[in-house]
């Protein structure tokens, strides 16, 4: 079976010379369909880095990203902005929510921008707004919510489009532990309903019993897997 | 780009806009204020060319025959009264008529005195007054009659009609009120006979007039009448009427640098308003960057980001231009009554939103830089 998303001697090396960075040092992966992931290290360790590289939003040095079996083109940023619409789905750690759109709205331009149909998003919409309880909060703006009613706008806009990949930048790190804890369960049982892969960097060591698999990641390279 | 997906950058372009209120209200007060600007200058330009060829236009002849160097049709000076003769046996002439122009002083019925502008009509009134508040206008031709405009009242002290007042030193009664003819200088024009004008003018011999005009015979264009007519007379300057109207503006606008000044504030008026409209543009945009990086990362192009950019500023033109327009239109309905009315022409209007429009599109060009340089990467170091 094609696996959902690998990388092999992927490397990541900011600025030049004697200045030079290296912040992946040749990662080699592989994911599979449905599988929740947790990403652990230190500061610094080149968790970001790996994320964003795996979500298409910066380029590695060297190395090969796989989704679905299809290599990802670094150099085509239309075909990166068409992965980022369809297969991917984020969680940030503040939520990242457009402060100007409503709930609804700020799910239902992923959906648009997806290309789903509207009939399906609505049905989408309510179905993901009533499993993560927010309802009643369609129709107010993200100021308007609490920090972990917004943590859960962030995943229901991360699920909406049914991405096949979700990646979540520590997603409860602006949360108290119940709530944060609460959300990561969230994310994990509907990635898994949706059968997507979820890949999450997290450094609170309490979530692990969460998750089908963890990486540790130290100084740009894995250390355990 | 489908009209759904335009629909789309539409409404978040203007939920953005909303967001930041105040500074969607001060882009708007600029633009504005340099539409207003921009187009009050340009329609007082518009209404000073009108205002100083009215008389030429009006006369409605193909060809005018003038003492050498007239610079515009204000500043006529004395012709031998016997081009009328001679222009009159110019094959293709089909009319001619002699038409006297001079400054004068005009003493007011209480004695203070001001300065006028003097034309004299001969016998066919081409030339005279094309409006009249009630009377005809051939009471020119009554002895000493003048005719003077309604909105010049004031200025030459007369309130009724058979008021008698004195141009240079000799008795003249204002029989008849123009409406509507106003003059670019400060001096009111006043109409009589061509032959009493050169009676009140002492600089005048009895046999000299300011100007000859000529209509063509049907199949002969002005050009070649003014030709032939130029061949004829050995001195003196033949224009067709369209030359005349373009001397006596080029003259106006150009020569007096009163246009310049115009055309100057109008330009200061699209400038600034161009830099506050790129100003708060690019301000709205950089408040937004954080959303901007949100929305690529989430799968929006740079495309569509640049689109949104561009639609705000075409909205926050279009509002600003409407709003303008609307101050312009009371203003210039309200100027229509005054000696400097503001012409507000479709053309002149179209063409200032055009480049008002294209204004605000330069201006968010600056703002389309700031979304090239967002790191989307960034959404996960906030």
């Amino acid at each position: 079976m094609v696996s959902a998303l690998t990388c092999q001697d992927l490397t990541k090396t900011y600025g030049r010379g004697a200045l030079a960075d290296r912040a992946l040092g040749g990662v080699s992966l592989a994911f599979a369909h449905g599988e929740s992931c947790m990403l652990l290290g230190p500061s610094g360790s080149g968790k970001t880095t790996l994320l964003s590289v795996l979500g298409c939003l910066l380029s590695p040095s060297s190395g090969v990203v796989e989704i679905a079996g299809r290599r990802v083109d670094y150099g085509s940023p239309r075909s990166l902005t068409r992965l980022r619409r369809s297969t991917l789905g984020f969680v940030f750690q503040h939520a990242q929510l457009l402060q100007f759109l409503t709930v609804q709205e700020n799910l239902g331009i992923v959906a648009q921008n997806a290309g789903m149909q509207a009939k399906a998003t609505s049905a989408r919409l309510e179905q993901l707004l009533g499993q993560l309880g927010l309802s009643e909060y369609a129709h107010r703006k993200p100021g308007d919510l609490s920090g972990g009613q917004r943590q859960r706008v962030a995943i229901a806009r991360a699920l909406l489009h049914r991405p096949s990949i979700i990646l979540a930048d520590e997603p409860t790190a602006a949360l108290d532990w119940e709530n944060g804890q609460a959300a990561m369960r969230l994310l994990v049982d509907q990635a898994k309903a949706d059968d997507a892969l979820l890949i999450a960097v997290t450094h609170d060591t309490r979530l692990t019993p969460l998750f089908d698999r963890v990486i540790l990641l130290e100084s740009g390279k894995v250390s355990a897997a | 780009m489908p009209v759904d997906k335009f629909c789309r950058m539409l409404s978040i372009a203007i939920k953005m806009l909303l967001h930041n209120k105040t500074r969607s209200i001060s882009t708007i007060v600029g633009i504005t204020f340099a539409f207003f600007l921009s187009s009050a200058q340009v329609g007082l330009m518009v209404g000073w060319c009108n205002t100083c060829t009215a008389i030429i236009r009006h006369a409605n002849v193909d060809v005018w025959v003038m003492a050498d160097h007239t610079p515009a049709f204000d500043y006529g000076t004395p012709i031998p009264r016997q081009r009328l003769y001679q222009v009159r046996s110019v094959p293709g002439v089909a009319w001619a008529e002699s038409m006297f122009m001079g400054w004068m002083f005009w003493r007011r019925p209480d004695g203070r005195v001001t300065n006028i502008e003097l034309v004299g009509v001969d016998d066919g009134l081409v030339g005279a007054p094309w409006k009249m508040a009630d009377q005809a206008v051939n009471v020119i031709f009554d002895p000493d009659s003048v005719i003077i405009d309604t909105l010049y009242q004031g200025q030459l002290g007369v309130e009724r009609l058979g008021e008698e007042v004195e141009i240079g030193d000799r008795r003249a009664v204002v029989h008849g009120f123009s409406k509507d003819v106003r003059t670019l200088t400060a001096a009111p024009f006043v109409f009589t006979s061509v032959d009493a004008g050169v009676k009140y003018d002492l600089r005048y011999r009895a046999d000299e007039i300011t100007y000859v005009l000529a209509r063509c015979e049907s199949g002969v264009t002005p050009e070649q009448l003014r030709d032939a007519i130029s061949a004829e007379l050995h001195s003196g300057q033949v224009l067709t009427s369209t030359e005349f109207v373009w001397k006596t503006i080029r003259y106006w606008m150009l020569e007096t640098g009163l246009g310049i000044t115009v055309i100057t504030t109008a330009v200061l008026g699209l400038v600034i308003g161009t830099v506050i409209i790129g100003q708060t543009l690019y301000s709205i945009t950089n408040d937004h960057l954080p959303n901007y990086a949100t929305l690529l990362a989430i799968g929006f192009g740079r495309g569509q980001l640049v689109c949104i950019v561009l639609i705000q500023a075409i909205v926050l033109g279009v509002i600003g231009i409407v709003i303008g327009s609307t101050i312009l239109g009371r203003v210039s309905a309200l100027s229509q009554t005054t000696p400097i009315p503001i012409e507000t022409r479709p053309d002149v209007l179209g063409g200032i939103v055009i480049v008002l429009l294209g204004s605000c599109v330069v201006a968010s060009l600056l703002s389309v830089r700031s979304i090239f340089r967002i790191d989307p990467v960034s959404v996960f170091r906030n």
